[in-house]
């Protein structure tokens, strides 16, 4: 019966495993995957990876990266040019941007019909509503997680304070239109709208970094009328649900749980304006890009979007993904180490996967991953004085990082000497830290000149007892621990693994219990101070959840870091960092582990596809060749029919017999 | 009767009563709101943003006891943790997911679908299969056929479940490439090529225990007084069978088959989590994952409620059918 | 540290348990009838799970050698930790490679290097370098612990409360069903899930918690069984006669109750070691289980070429132990049903 039920099955479903409707075959969409379902779609909070291939693609920007030149250059997007800042004579800088005329938002029912544009529900966009948003970011009672990123726009904390006044003092208040809000409490000083389409940021202090923030999508135009309509009231979406934005993709369909779907913006500004540098995929750039094959050469110099569709699928689990990459179900993605030597031999593509036509995609991220020490536990960290930096850096000159990333990354990253990623102002790619390196002798002679001869902790005779905290109960992440647990053993310390849920383990980072634990940092824009802070005093963790982990202070790397956080990069600020770097190398409060590199793997249908590291791929530049594409399903997925024959066989030549037998025994 | 179907209610809205607390006690002994905001938000929010999205869900009262200043009377018990959990859930306010504002009760609806659609046929199929199965070896008892059924039962039950959807997932989605290995869409089209291989393992897992339960029930039937004078009666085997041992066997079968209704909502939660359905089961589990109170406690609400009513529902029926049940 | 000297202890206490259970069955007529039933009919089943039970009592028996007899030795800390006898057998601090190893080769899967012990690791290393068949011993330990001690656990207080609603009834017995139906409306993974974080992962925790999920179902089929028998005649007699509740209970209603006993402890016992499986899926898992084992070769097995090994000894360990324990299961159900045993009289 199981048998003829799972036969009838395979009849049913037409025996394939294509998870997609036939009729898409010749279409040119993007098939990509997604792993967790973005949180939310508000610009001014989105800040995972997951919800930013959307806004990344949904919402434009005033600026923009530069898709091919590596180090990471700002381009203009929905603003005329990269501004330059203009100091004022009390010492405030001044940013202004002119906006593009023209750009039109989404069509959405959230607006009305609009006669100049042909009665459809759109209209153009202006400054004031990059002001808007930029004033929600500022709200407290949206909680966006970048407002402090903004501290230095003149007037910008004033205007959190006075709205949160205001909305205390009259409850009614807070039932009128956002926008209506802002504006009864004066908006923000340093945020100004002098034309339809200038907007003008003044800034307490020269900060170019704060050009990097107007790239991401926090600071896009958001129009008012979908703040207001879009509140979750009488069937209405969220917010959080439909983003409204201005760029070359609309999102249509947004089913969280299995399937989002992008489709081309018939209206976007780019089409019309086919040589702005934002439309244009750029001919300047790195030149291993079209000498690989990464970007086509037919493409330099054509005006995007080339695509008309991008549909993400729910996959909760690495396998099955990467499998359906295999079978061409997925354009391209990332490769799991699982399946890695299948496909990577001799760090190159293997021979099997260049004769299915894929192409392999290396970049170092601007990440680090690293072992950190709580400095201000007794025994790792500052209390313990000469003795356990001694510890630390012996410890330290026993981890072999290469190891650690043929084991368990496929040798997917770059070891890392110093916190500073490549590509960064600051980064010496001739620098050696001489505690990264591996030298069991040198880390048994510390230990000993630490008075931990042997590893024995002479207070007790036994080894030293350390504790490493994580909250990574998984086999495979305890796995890695291990690695590290047995490379100190090898020196005779006892480091013992705490592994409890992420909760207890954020608990024990937040009551100050923990002594070695790992870490890593994503940059959020290109900026050599966005990884020096992680090590400020000021940050410390245990003076208020701030990011610096080790809870590291030091009064000499804090006045250095003062000096170079603002500055541009000049030879001045490269010895500033390279002091920096000194003072950590000596002090050991992390042990720097490595650098990740992305290897995306790309099917060759897949055109112009270059990791991006820093943001999200602008889907606008890549193109697929449909038919080259159900040419090569069609290929690599016959099914196998045979087995199910075979079985249907074995299971009536198995009960045959028996029936015979009992109805000849009935006579 | 009355008396007793008004104890039995009574006696199941305690029993929701004392669900919702141990919920609410295990819960909080886990986790507490400021790592639910965490999750929420963020690695990088600062501690004012955390405050900030407490007070936005309510979660800046104490768990059991408010005593802080300005608090007086009732409102020490009120005005708590505990209090807003039931006073949400009996009046079934499921209110947002803590994890991305969501409504609850919009995602429930939507995730009944998926589940639905695979715990349905799984059910039905495995019953199908299991009864069939052991009518067939109840007729053929003590033969050759019947050993190599039973043995094979055997090894089916001693295989993880773990070990067949990941088998399942290699041998049949990759080698053979029957059907997706994971996957969901609900056009009706193609949904059938996304549930072959999740309601395929569902059944292969289970057959082995169901058909072993239900051949010890027809078994038992065959042995009584009434089966050996319909055979004597001349009554082809078959017809014995069908007729009246499947007829009788049906009350233990029917009680284990109410009993299991309510099971069919929460979704299968290990099957939905390694095939990608979108359905309770896999709610449930990210809520767990994703330290979402909201979610977790209408989930387990809704699965006690759908449990005690299929108890009450059972003892019930069971009940009326056999007179011979006391009703002390 | 005081860990494994209570470990010792409890084997001590378990052998002389054994021998003590041994000598009570030699006496009575009706189990030793039964004990030779049982191996007449499943004799391999038998021998298996006591390989099994030897296995996991040599891993239980540990002690901590003198530092000085484990000079030289590569990795100083073990010398400071309780050794059992299992781990002096593999000596896993030396007898180890980098990484991964096909079963009895003699280079090393990835780097082609030639390995420490070349030919002589049965079931090929780890990703770490470990002896894969000194994992799938030390699993044997975890995997018994688990569901015996867990089976320990839950069997008394099932019995205990069933026994008590069943037979006293009336408010005890409304406050054990409420207990027992608050417990079963929880989804039992969720339950256990919560159970582990708050407990714990150590191996007695989530025995505790595994407990605590289980013993609903036996508590009633035992409230379900004193009911019955309470009716008796013969019972209701001895109540008429004065015999005392406690008297009663242990003369007429345990001995009745002992074959659902030994039938439920098998079949608890494999549920558990199986639904550990599940557990270490989840991140709550114990450590140096099967079910790690499984877990961390649910990956490998996406390798090309596949590595099977890993996945292979941890398997066919459990299918092993949860084939022979269920089968000796359905032996003893047949032995010990009453009716069959009217039948066979």
């Amino acid at each position: 019966m199981l048998l003829t039920a799972a036969a009838g099955l395979l009849t049913l479903a037409a025996c394939s495993n294509n998870p997609y409707p036939s009729a898409d075959e010749d279409r040119k969409i993007l098939y990509t995957s997604f792993q967790e379902a973005p949180r939310t779609l508000d610009p001014a909070v989105a800040y995972t990876t997951s919800s930013s291939v959307i806004t990344g693609n949904v919402f434009d920007t005033l600026l923009e990266y530069h898709y091919r030149k590596r180090p990471y250059e700002l381009i203009p997007g929905l603003a005329r040019q990269v501004p330059e800042g203009r100091a004022n004579a009390d010492g405030t800088v001044n940013y202004r941007f002119e906006l593009r005329a023209g750009v039109e938002f989404h069509e959405d029912p959230c607006f009305p019909p609009n006669a100049a544009l042909g009665g459809r529900r759109t209209r153009h966009v202006t400054s004031a509503d990059i002001a808007f948003q930029l004033m929600r970011i500022a709200d407290p009672a949206i909680n966006s997680p970048v407002r402090s990123n903004f501290s230095q726009v003149v007037g910008f904390a004033a205007f959190s304070k006075r709205l949160a006044e205001k909305r205390k003092l009259d409850p009614s208040f807070d039932g009128r239109p956002a926008d209506a809000q802002y504006a009864e409490v004066g908006g923000i000083a340093g945020i100004r709208t002098p034309e339809r389409n200038t907007l003008e940021i003044v800034l307490t202090h020269a900060d170019p970094k704060i050009l990097y923030w107007f790239a991401m999508p926090f600071t896009t135009p958001l129009p008012k009328e979908t703040v207001a309509y879009y509140d979750g009231n009488q069937g209405r979406a969220r917010l959080a649900d439909h983003p409204i934005g201005t760029g070359p993709f609309i999102l249509t369909i947004y089913e969280k749980q299995f399937r989002m779907i992008l489709d081309r913006n018939p209206h976007w500004w780019g089409l019309a304006d086919s040589k702005a540098p934002a439309v244009v995929l750029p001919v300047e750039g790195d030149p291993e890009d079209v000498s690989s094959g990464t970007i086509d050469k037919a493409y330099l110099g054509r005006p995007a979007p080339f695509l008309s569709r991008v549909e993400f699928r729910r996959e909760r689990e690495g396998i099955p993904r990467f499998n359906k990459f295999l079978q061409g179900y997925y354009d391209y993605g990332g490769i799991i180490k699982e399946s890695f030597d299948a496909v990577i031999q001799n760090d190159r593509l293997s021979p099997l996967m260049r004769a299915r036509g894929m192409r392999l995609d290396k970049s170092v991220e601007p990440s680090i991953f690293y072992i950190g020490f709580n400095m201000d536990d007794p025994t790792v960290g500052r209390a313990g004085g000469e003795r356990s930096r001694k510890l630390r850096q012996a410890m330290s000159l026993v981890i072999d990082v290469k190891q650690y990333l043929e084991l368990f990354l496929n040798g997917r990253g770059v070891p890392a000497q110093s916190l500073l990623p490549p590509g960064l102002y600051g980064y010496n790619r001739d620098y050696r830290n001489p505690f990264r390196k591996v030298d069991i002798d040198k880390a048994r002679g510390l230990l000993k000149e630490a008075g931990y001869a042997g590893g024995i902790d002479p207070a007790t005779g036994q080894p030293l007892r350390l504790t490493f905290d994580t909250g990574n109960t998984t086999t495979a992440g305890k796995l890695q621990y291990q690695f590290f647990i047995n490379a100190w053993r090898q020196l005779g310390l006892d480091v013992e693994l705490a592994a409890t849920n992420y909760n207890q383990f954020q608990d024990k980072v937040r009551k100050g219990s923990y002594q070695i634990f790992t870490w890593g940092w994503i940059a959020d824009y290109p900026d050599p101070e966005n990884f020096l802070f992680l090590l400020q005093g000021a940050k410390a963790r245990s003076n208020g959840n701030g990011p610096n982990t080790a809870n590291f202070k030091d009064p000499d790397y804090d006045r250095l870091y003062d000096a170079m956080k603002n500055r541009t990069n000049d030879a001045e600020r490269g010895r500033i960092i390279a002091e920096m770097l000194k003072i950590l190398e000596r002090r050991r409060p992390w042990i720097e582990l490595y650098h990740r590199e992305a290897y995306e793997l790309s099917h060759g249908w897949l055109k112009n596809a270059k990791p991006t590291g820093l943001f999200s791929t602008p889907f606008k530049y890549l193109d697929v060749d449909a038919t080259a594409r159900a040419k090569s399903r069609l290929a690599w997925n016959q099914p196998v029919v045979w087995p199910a024959y075979v079985l249907l066989i074995l299971a009536f030549a198995a009960i045959a017999p028996g029936i015979v037998t009992f109805y000849r025994e009935r006579q | 009767m009355l008396a007793y179907l008004v104890r039995r209610i009574s006696y199941g809205a305690l029993t929701v009563l004392g669900v919702l607390f141990l919920l609410f006690i295990l819960f909080f002994a886990i986790t507490n709101p400021d790592d639910i905001a965490r999750k929420a938000l963020g690695e990088k929010a600062g501690p004012d943003v955390i405050a900030q999205w407490k007070t936005n869900h309510g979660y800046d009262r104490p768990l059991l006891f408010n005593n802080r200043t300005g608090v007086s009377g009732l409102a020490h018990l009120t005005d708590t943790l505990l209090f807003e959990h039931y006073r949400r859930m009996l009046t079934f306010d499921f209110g947002r997911s803590d994890a991305d504002d969501a409504p609850i009760a919009q995602r429930i609806l939507e995730g009944a679908g998926p589940s639905l659609s695979l715990t349905v046929p799984l059910f039905v199929l495995g019953l199908i299969v299991g009864v069939t199965l052991a009518l067939f070896v109840a007729f053929f008892r003590e033969t050759y056929i019947d050993w190599i059924v039973l043995v094979g039962c055997m090894l089916a039950m001693s295989v993880a479940i773990l070990l067949y959807i990941i088998g399942g997932q290699y041998l049949i989605g990759m080698q053979l490439k029957w059907f997706p290995i994971s996957g969901y869409d609900p056009n009706p089209a193609v949904v059938a090529r996304f549930l072959a291989l999740p309601v395929l393992v569902g059944v292969v897992s289970g057959f082995g225990a169901d058909t072993r339960f239900y051949r010890t029930v027809f078994v038992e039937e065959t042995g009584k007084d009434y089966v050996r004078t319909a055979r004597a009666k001349g009554c082809g085997e078959i017809r014995v069978m069908v007729r009246h041992v499947l007829r009788n066997a049906l009350i233990p079968i029917l009680t284990n088959i109410v009993m299991a209704i309510p099971f069919l909502f929460t979704g299968a939660l290990l099957l939905e989590s390694f095939f990608g359905i979108p359905g309770l089961g896999s709610l449930t589990v990210e809520a767990i994952q994703g330290n979402d109170f909201s979610t977790l406690r209408t989930m387990v609400y809704i699965g006690a409620l759908a449990f005690i009513i299929g108890q009450i529902l059972t003892d019930i029926s069971y009940t009326v059918a056999d007179p011979r049940i006391r009703l002390s | 540290m005081v860990g494994y000297i209570i470990s010792n202890i409890a084997v001590v206490a378990l052998l002389i348990g054994f021998v003590v259970v041994a000598r009570a069955i030699r006496s009575s007529r009706m189990w030793s009838d039964a004990a030779r039933n049982l191996w007449r009919r499943r004799p391999f089943a038998i021998v298996f799970v006591g390989v099994f039970v030897v296995i996991a009592l040599l891993d239980s028996v540990a002690w901590i050698s003198a530092p000085a007899a484990m000079a030289g030795v590569g990795d100083q800390v073990a010398a400071s930790k309780p050794r059992s006898i299992i781990d002096r057998l593999f000596a896993p601090e030396t007898f180890r490679e980098t990484s991964y190893s096909a079963p009895l080769a003699d280079l090393g899967f990835y780097d082609k290097q030639r390995l420490s012990y070349p030919g002589a690791h049965l079931l090929g290393t780890d990703i770490l370098g470990n002896d894969v068949l000194y994992r799938t011993f030390k699993g044997v330990r975890v995997a018994l612990l688990i569901g015996g001690l867990t089976s320990l656990i839950v069997i008394p207080i099932a019995l205990a409360f069933g026994i008590s609603a069943g037979y006293f009834g009336g408010r005890i017995d409304d406050g054990v069903f409420f207990v027992m139906t608050v417990l079963a409306s929880v989804p039992s993974l969720l339950l256990l899930i919560a159970l582990i974080m708050v407990l714990g992962t150590g191996t007695l925790q989530v025995c505790v918690a595994l407990g605590v999920t289980s013993w609903v179902s036996f508590c009633r089929i035992t409230r379900g069984e004193t009911l019955k028998i309470r009716e008796a005649e013969y019972i209701q007699s001895a109540k008429a006669l004065g015999v005392s509740d406690w008297r009663i209970i242990q003369r007429h209603v345990l001995p009745n109750l002992i074959h659902l006993v030994v039938i439920t402890f098998a079949l608890l016992f494999t549920g558990l070691v199986l639904s550990e499986t599940i557990l270490s899926y989840l991140g709550v898992g114990v450590q140096g289980s099967w079910g790690q084992m499984i877990d961390q070769a649910r990956d490998e097995l996406s390798r090309t070429p596949v590595i099977w090994w890993n996945i292979a000894g941890a398997s066919v360990a459990l299918f092993t132990l949860v084939l022979c324990v269920n089968l000796i299961a359905d032996a003893l159900r047949d032995i010990t049903d009453p009716r069959t045993r009217r039948e066979q009289s």
